[in-house]
């Protein structure tokens, strides 16, 4: 029987390892407020903490602000994968670590981190230039009537189509998937994650649906735009206007199957843009802002990050000043130019430089400008699983639209109600 | 040392001290397993007990077995454990067959027999995580390896959405398993192989078994210890799979399984109270299959032992 016991403890260290990282929080101080102003007598080190530096413009960023002024900053990346940010980060707030002063916030996550008292409130930051930035992003920051964090970079998809398949891009979603279904048909981000969230809701935005009432406290997705827009993506699939592929494929598996020709339509970020220029469709496709659907607008759903100070930082002033610095139009031009990412301010969308590097530029403002957050709530992603899940379901055909809206309403319900 | 206080009370002769020394000897170790394994088990069954809110910052109430409840009447869990049971069964049944066959290949004389043993062990070596991407791009459809392979060849399949398909998703998942992990299963066996001593075979061969009879009433019988090891960790292994499933379909299509769901509820929900209960029973599921492992094969092992 040595065996079995030796055995038993190994085992239950293995299985278990998967809750090991639970924390007991203790915590219930005040809510801490930076003030404006104080930023500019700062001094000391700040840390930024976002995710991977791909394009190397966030250790650029740090280099030229600690060569400006009196604050030193720092950068920790954190993994590539948004999730992996969240866990790291939360991790870190729930252990009240001092380490990182800036956070490179996602900006779904603003409601959580804010509810939970990990994050400074920058209201009155943001109240002195509220101006510059597109009204939409600073939505993204905001929860329950204050700022907690700066728009830093925004994003929001786009239709692609095929130049020499289509004539004009279609002003309706009807249409579209109509000529999707005469050509080679549209892709775009239909596997059980976050992504298929972000495409729903963009055809229930468009539609005029909503998944929350204003004050967040309940749910209005059982609605009948709801149901008409599952019913039109099921629709879709089922009559071949989308590959039933689709619900495998996530950015990446879109771009590769329209910028290789396979697909006459592809929802999908800016960012396919720039890599559409350099492949063998590069002469033949070109973007156009959300279409509408029914008796809605054209709308999109923001993406992006915002940057925010931690309720843990030991140097507030620095880290406002380096914030103040990440979302300025001078390092707001820079992000766009040299990484490709969409500026929050309204204005850089006007500077020549900006509109070399981004064609288009003014279409992206306002499809920015069109697109809406996604639900403000601190159960976010359990509203997102509820969303999901069931619309996966309806689009695989193991549920109807109606069924399928149902166990939305039923599971966002349920997550509101959560302790 | 509470092992040494129990023994006082029975002091008679030399016999003691040894059992007072052992008792010293191993206590180091036994706080040691206390610290690494009970202290989180006991951690994880106490956060299992509790909710914790996803609002309000620190707060948290006793919950009872609410959460064990929340688990067991969702209709997740219960599928996520069926799509375990049939990834573990079947992927570690194809796992052993083709483990005995390498292993024996394997253990033949030949020339480079070393460089083959090692090469065999490059699935072993890849990050799951790592090659579960891989096999979800060869498995794309139109434009993944699989497919095009499929129909260039003018085999039936080249339009099976794979992984988005029910039943596909998960043979893909068991291949995926079964590539990676048949080299580890094979080495383990091969190990094996090599303590059996050659003059069994010889006096079988004097005795004119034929090479089945050999391998039917000499290696399987031998082998058995070998392959109890190799099976327990495969199916042990194969009841927390998470990486494969992650990477591959994020568990959509009938490829959800404990350890995933216990991650979305845990980390992504950050539902600790529920994701801990998934865990424990997780916990709970593997210990009562390692036990029924060792309980019914494992008594072969004594078997054998008091036969020789």
């Amino acid at each position: 029987m040595r065996i079995t016991r030796v055995m038993s403890a190994a085992l239950a260290c293995a299985a278990l390892a998967v809750a090991g990282c639970g924390g007991d929080d203790k915590e219930t101080e005040g809510v801490k407020k930076v003030e404006p102003g104080t930023s500019k007598q700062a001094k000391g080190n700040v840390t930024w903490c976002i995710g991977k530096d791909t394009t190397g413009t966030f250790s650029k960023a740090v280099k030229e602000f600690s060569s400006k002024g009196q604050v030193k900053a720092k950068l920790i990346e954190l993994p590539a994968d948004a999730g992996e940010q969240r866990t790291q980060l939360v991790q870190r707030l729930r252990a009240k670590s001092s380490e990182c002063d800036v956070l490179g916030m996602d900006v779904i996550w603003t409601a959580e981190f804010a509810a939970q008292s990990w994050l400074q409130d920058v209201s009155d930051v943001v109240a002195q230039r509220k101006d510059d930035w597109i009204p939409s992003t600073l939505e993204t920051a905001k929860y329950e009537d204050k700022y907690w964090a700066l728009p830093y970079n925004t994003n929001a998809g786009f239709v692609y189509y095929r130049t020499d398949q289509v004539q004009a891009p279609p002003d309706n979603w009807e249409a579209v998937y109509s000529e999707a279904e005469k050509g080679d048909g549209i892709v775009y981000q239909g596997a059980r994650y976050e992504g298929l969230t972000v495409n729903f809701l963009e055809l229930l935005y468009s539609a005029g649906g909503k998944v929350l009432s204003d004050d967040g406290k309940t749910v209005e997705i059982d609605s009948p735009e709801a149901v008409e827009v599952l019913k039109f993506m099921a629709d879709g699939i089922e009559q071949g206007a989308a590959p039933k592929a689709v619900t495998t494929y996530m950015e990446e598996e879109s771009q590769r199957a329209f910028l290789s020709g396979k697909a006459t339509f592809m929802r999908n970020w800016p960012y396919v843009y720039s890599l559409g220029k350099d492949s063998k469709i590069a002469d033949d496709f070109d973007i156009t802002t959300f279409p509408k659907f029914g008796g809605g607008e054209g709308a999109g759903v923001l993406g992006g990050y915002d940057v925010a100070i931690s309720a843990y930082s030991k140097n507030p002033e620095g880290a406002a000043a380096f914030a103040e610095f990440l979302t300025s139009p001078d390092w707001q031009r820079t992000i766009m130019t040299e990484a490709s990412l969409p500026s929050t301010l309204t204005k850089t969308y006007d500077d020549p430089a900006v509109q070399k590097a981004f064609p288009f530029a003014v279409k992206l403002r306002t499809a920015v400008e069109q697109a809406q957050p996604r639900p403000v709530t601190p159960v976010y992603p359990q509203v997102s699983e509820a969303i999901f899940k069931n619309v996966h379901a309806a689009l695989q055909g193991e549920m109807a639209p109606d069924a399928a809206t149902k166990k939305m309403k039923g599971d966002i319900d349920k997550a509101l109600q959560t302790f | 040392m509470e092992a040494a206080t129990v023994a006082r009370p029975r002091r008679r002769g030399s016999g003691l001290s040894e059992r007072r020394l052992a008792a010293a000897m191993v206590s180091p170790s036994l706080i040691v397993i206390a610290l690494v394994a009970a202290y989180p088990i006991g951690y994880a069954i106490w956060l299992s007990l509790h909710e914790y809110s996803v609002r309000v910052p620190g707060l948290s109430r006793w919950a009872a077995l609410k959460n064990y409840d929340t688990a067991l009447s969702s209709s997740e869990f219960w599928e996520a454990l069926r799509n375990t049971f049939l990834f573990t069964g079947i992927s570690v049944t194809i796992e052993l067959v083709l483990g005995i066959a390498f292993a024996l290949a394997m253990h033949q004389a030949f020339k480079g027999r070393a460089v083959l043993r090692a090469t065999v062990l490059v699935p072993w070596a890849v990050l799951t995580f790592g090659s579960g991407l891989l096999w979800r791009s060869i498995f794309e459809p139109d434009l993944g390896f699989a497919n095009s392979m499929l129909s260039a060849l003018g085999l039936p399949g080249g339009d099976i959405v794979w992984l988005g398909t029910e039943g596909y998703a998960m043979a893909v998942m068991i291949f995926a398993d079964v590539w990676k992990t048949a080299p580890f299963m094979a080495l383990l066996l091969l190990a094996g192989l090599q303590v059996i001593p050659d003059d069994v075979y010889d006096a079988a061969k004097v005795d004119g078994a034929s090479a089945w009879q050999r391998f039917m009433s000499i290696t399987l019988p031998l082998l058995k210890p070998a392959i109890l090891v190799a099976l327990l960790f495969r199916t042990l292994d194969a009841l927390r799979v998470f990486d494969l499933p992650f990477a591959l379909t994020q568990g959509a299509n009938g490829t959800n399984t404990l350890s995933l769901h216990a991650y979305q509820e845990l980390t992504a929900n950050r539902l600790v109270g529920l994701g801990s209960a998934l865990s424990v029973l997780t916990f709970l599921i593997v210990m009562v299959v390692s036990f029924m492992y060792i309980r019914f094969v494992g008594g072969n092992i004594r078997g054998l032992a008091d036969e020789r």
